[in-house]
């Protein structure tokens, strides 16, 4: 922060109000961005929840239907033990 | 197996197939348990699958997520409203191909739902470039990056399960996918 001393009377009240406004601007600015985020985010939430759910289902269908995952890799099929004679 | 494991096995095992299919912290152990090679825990996941339409309530998801990105892209512009949907139901057709199963097809709505919300954020980001501070637009990439993240991710599930053929099949009541329709 710099502090810039102008003296006092009407170049004082001046700079103080136009200081004022500024700040007044940047705080509407940040409120903006910060609303602009919160949409953005409940946006996001959704998909990324969506992409979960799939995922989890595609793990449990393939675990189901016979496959494993390799080393948290790739899915291969489960060997069938094989019968003893 | 460890007795951490074991006492999880003991806990899931009491829990019917409903109670786990919501429950997606106990779904995640039970897939944990079946991944870890511990064939006791695939009965309960292949009754999980069959009993619980959890296709049709995750297809709804993508839908209003669908819904809602549209809103905000379109605004108040009744042609991109119209225009974008009928886009996307033909991209779908194409993703999810001839007779798809209903696993393909909700990967196929998960593909045009990650894409739709990539294309989203990209315009938005290139829209505002020029008033961007650099935080602002570091922030911008980082969401572009892990919307791009997800939907190579909803690719790749696509393409696995195409690779593994039809033996990767779950049961599911087909009006309850065209209801979400």
């Amino acid at each position: 922060m710099i502090r810039e001393y102008v003296g006092g009377g009407i170049l004082g009240e001046l700079a103080a109000e136009m200081d004022a406004l500024e700040r007044e601007r940047r705080e509407e600015q940040a409120a903006r961005w910060k609303e602009e985020q919160e949409e953005l985010d409940a946006l996001e939430a959704p998909v990324e929840e969506l992409s979960e759910a799939s995922d989890l289902l595609v793990r449990a269908a393939l675990l189901a239907s016979g496959y494993h995952q390799h080393n948290r890799g790739e899915w291969r099929k489960r060997r069938e033990p094989k019968e003893s004679p | 197996m460890s007795p951490k494991k074991a006492h999880s096995k003991a806990k899931s095992d009491t829990y019917s197939p409903s109670e786990l299919a919501k429950d997606k912290k106990k779904l995640m152990n039970l897939i944990d348990r079946a991944q870890d090679g511990d064939e006791s825990a695939l009965p309960v996941l292949r009754k999980v699958l069959d009993e619980v339409p959890r296709v049709a309530r995750i297809i709804d998801l993508a839908r209003n997520v669908e819904r809602s990105i549209i809103e905000k892209m379109s605004g108040d512009d009744v042609f991109t409203q119209e225009a974008i949907p009928r886009n996307l139901k033909a991209m779908k057709r194409e993703i999810a191909g001839e007779n798809p199963s209903p696993l393909e097809r909700l990967l196929a709505e998960r593909i045009t739902v990650c894409w739709l919300e990539l294309q989203y954020f990209q315009a938005l980001y290139a829209q505002n470039l020029g008033e961007l501070t650099i935080t602002q637009s570091d922030y911008h990439q980082r969401r572009i990056d892990k919307a791009h993240r997800r939907y190579i991710s909803s690719i790749k599930a696509l393409a696995q399960i195409r690779k593994m053929g039809p033996a990767v099949q779950i049961n599911i009541a087909e009006k309850q996918i065209n209801t979400a329709g």
